[in-house]
């Protein structure tokens, strides 16, 4: 793949659009897109993930579309009671709601650019507008708790290579909803392939969403995910990310606070080793009094790992009273890991609470030595110590069934290490 | 049990322990005493096999040589140091560090591992003993904990894990009296023919609770003087100065 990538215009043809609205909008997003190419450093967002660097270096070509598909059995959880929605290559495949009342949920697949989100700084936000040919709707009426977590299975097939998959998700929480999502992502694929998405979460007055993202397996795939959310009054949103085991992976969360006393949470665990590199970012925009906004990032990176954390807090001028916090840790095993962090806080409001740390080092030789003074050869230490550190994360999840799930699934990935 | 012939260490270029004998026999206790920098904490160190230390001279340990056994190993030959300032590991539940730090001992011995509900009340006993709250067992190891419960945690961790030759480095500083007694009792009722004890301290107060059998004076690197727990006394009285 050379240095400008383009795609052509005839792309859009493959895609049954809607209308010639829906198909001026995809043209003018891919000409966009075409002048842009995939961000480079030179951006300040992808300042520490040259990702048209990345791209170049394990793409020679990319075909945009995957038509047919082939599914292997897949591995459902079976460890808790759930909902499920099963997404094959960012495609709707069924869901089942088999603890809630139907009538309350509205599911739908689409391909909707009326579901676009607009963001003309980020190339791939424009590539994802012109080409998102799948996505998922999900609503949730007033009122309506659910009963049991809804899992999203997000298959990606066996037979991906080279691929370059766009969709687009939708969330949207009716008044005084609560719904919990967990985000499986199983990979099939032994190769290389890009999956691009974009998440648009609305959440109205005193809903509640909380999500958790998870891998379930080791894989060369490619992932960028673009999340926007918007909060109303009351509202709280919690996530959870566990999202190391991708090649490349970078979420990138954008959260408007537009109701007062809203409460956003975002924690992260993150294992990075090999040489996988994956970024999260995070923008939390205070546009509001009386929010509050608390984000936890904790990095192992191992061998030739890199891992990159952004945070911003932006805190309008009438947003008084506004309590927020952001905190970075990371924890690197080989000197040839790598972790960047670049906290950030734009503050307009003088009546606030706000406050930012980052900190990261190596893992503390004295209590490994205590630790192998107990009989834990040096191995076991740094996995305990490893262990321990995710675990302030991973610690708030409250259900047991989902936590336990969980830490399995994370201390595979250490044991691994 | 231990013998220690000519022991010398250095760290940085710095020597530190310039010649060191000493033999304990199985069941005794003995204390060695020393002001500050006189190299009790690094013998403690290099004893549990902590990297960083240039060393010669010979520590026999039932007869074998420590020289070249890795730290992991001296623990589970059953070794056990007693830290003066125990380490705080956020994230790491108590409880389950200590379960698996006595199966790891247990399988390197080749004996049978322990399970849960076996090693739950094991530990119900011995924290008992020790006046130990259960509810910081299942806390983070040793974060948030007091100076005592730290002491303490050590002392119920050298119960648990049953070794043979205990080191307790200066394990009294930080201590009021009524703790210092319940760690006192706790080392006092582990005491048989089989274990020994090397008690590291600066001051001659431990002493008071815990008899040694031998009494040594560590100066610069050295012991300079050894006895009876007569001399502890002496020491209080005179100080370290009059001996050098």
């Amino acid at each position: 793949m050379n240095e400008n990538f383009k795609i052509s215009p005839s792309e859009i043809n493959k895609i049954k659009v809607l209308n010639q609205k829906d198909k001026n909008f995809r043209l003018e997003n891919l000409k966009l897109f075409n002048q842009q190419g995939f961000p480079t450093r030179n951006h300040e967002d992808w300042k520490f993930s040259d990702i048209n660097q990345i791209f170049s270096k394990n793409f020679k070509n990319l075909e945009s579309f995957k038509n047919e598909i082939k599914l292997k059995s897949i591995n459902f959880i079976k460890e808790f009671d759930h909902n499920h929605i099963l997404m094959v290559n960012g495609k709707l495949e069924n869901s089942e709601f088999k603890f809630e009342d139907k009538n309350k949920i509205k599911i739908k697949s689409y391909n909707d650019s009326n579901f676009s989100l607009n963001n003309e700084e980020n190339s791939l936000i424009n590539l994802n507008n012109a080409l998102s040919n799948n996505g998922l709707l999900l609503e949730v009426a007033d009122n309506y708790r659910f009963e049991k977590a809804i899992i999203i299975y997000n298959v990606f097939t066996d037979d991906l290579k080279d691929n370059l998959l766009n969709n687009k998700n939708k969330i949207i929480l009716g008044k005084n909803s609560e719904l919990h999502i967990v985000e499986y992502n199983i990979n099939q694929s032994k190769n290389k392939f890009i999956y691009n998405t974009t998440e648009n979460i609305i959440l109205n007055e005193n809903a509640y969403l909380k999500t958790i993202n998870l891998q379930a397996n080791q894989n060369d795939g490619f992932f960028y995910k673009f999340s926007k959310g918007k909060m109303k009054s009351n509202s709280n949103y919690s996530s959870f990310i566990f999202s190391s085991g991708p090649k490349f992976n970078k979420i990138d969360a954008e959260f408007d606070l537009e109701g007062e006393n809203c409460d956003c949470n975002i924690k992260s665990a993150l294992f990075i080793n090999k040489d996988k590199h994956q970024e999260i970012k995070t923008k939390i925009n205070h546009l509001v009094p009386n929010c509050k906004s608390y984000q936890k990032i904790k990095s192992v990176v191992d061998a030739e790992g890199k891992g990159v954390y952004q945070g911003k807090i932006y805190v309008k001028d009438i947003a008084q009273k506004t309590n927020a916090y952001q905190l970075s840790k990371a924890l690197l095993l080989s000197e040839n890991s790598e972790f960047n962090s670049k906290p950030e806080l734009e503050i307009y409001a003088d009546d606030v609470k706000c406050s930012h740390g980052s900190t990261s080092g190596s893992v503390d030789e004295n209590s490994i030595h205590y630790l192998m003074t107990r009989g834990l050869s040096k191995k076991q230490a740094v996995q305990l110590l490893v262990n321990g550190f995710l675990n302030e994360i991973i610690g708030d999840i409250k259900s047991n069934s989902v936590r336990k799930f969980i830490e399995n699934k994370i201390e595979i990935q250490i044991h691994g290490y | 049990m231990l013998v220690i012939k000519n022991l010398k260490a250095s760290i940085n270029n710095r020597e530190i322990l310039k010649g060191l004998n000493l033999k304990i026999n199985p069941g005794e206790v003995h204390a060695i005493m020393g002001p500050n920098g006189s190299g009790k904490s690094t013998l403690a160190n290099v004893l549990s096999g902590k990297n960083g230390y240039k060393i010669s001279g010979e520590v026999k340990y039932l007869g074998e040589s420590l020289n070249d056994i890795p730290v992991e190993e001296r623990a589970q030959k059953g070794i056990f140091l007693a830290f003066q300032y125990p380490l705080e590991i956020p994230g790491v539940n108590t409880n389950n560090f200590l379960k698996t730090s006595l199966n790891t001992i247990k399988k390197a011995k080749g004996e049978k591992e322990i399970d849960t509900i076996t090693f739950l009340e094991l530990v119900k006993e011995k924290a008992k003993e020790l006046g130990i709250d259960e509810k910081i067992l299942s806390r983070q190891l040793n974060v948030g904990f007091s100076g005592g419960e730290k002491k303490k945690n050590e002392i119920l961790q050298m119960k648990i894990l049953d070794p043979n030759l205990i080191i307790l480095d200066e394990t009294d500083s930080g201590l009021d009296i009524d703790a210092l007694k319940i760690i006192s009792d706790g080392v006092n009722s582990s005491r048989s023919e089989k274990k020994s004890f090397l008690v590291i301290t600066h001051y001659q107060r431990l002493l008071e609770y815990i008899k040694p059998d031998h009494v040594h004076v560590l100066s610069d690197g050295k012991i300079i003087k050894s006895g009876t727990s007569e001399l502890a006394l002496e020491l209080e009285k005179k100080g370290y100065k009059k001996l050098n």
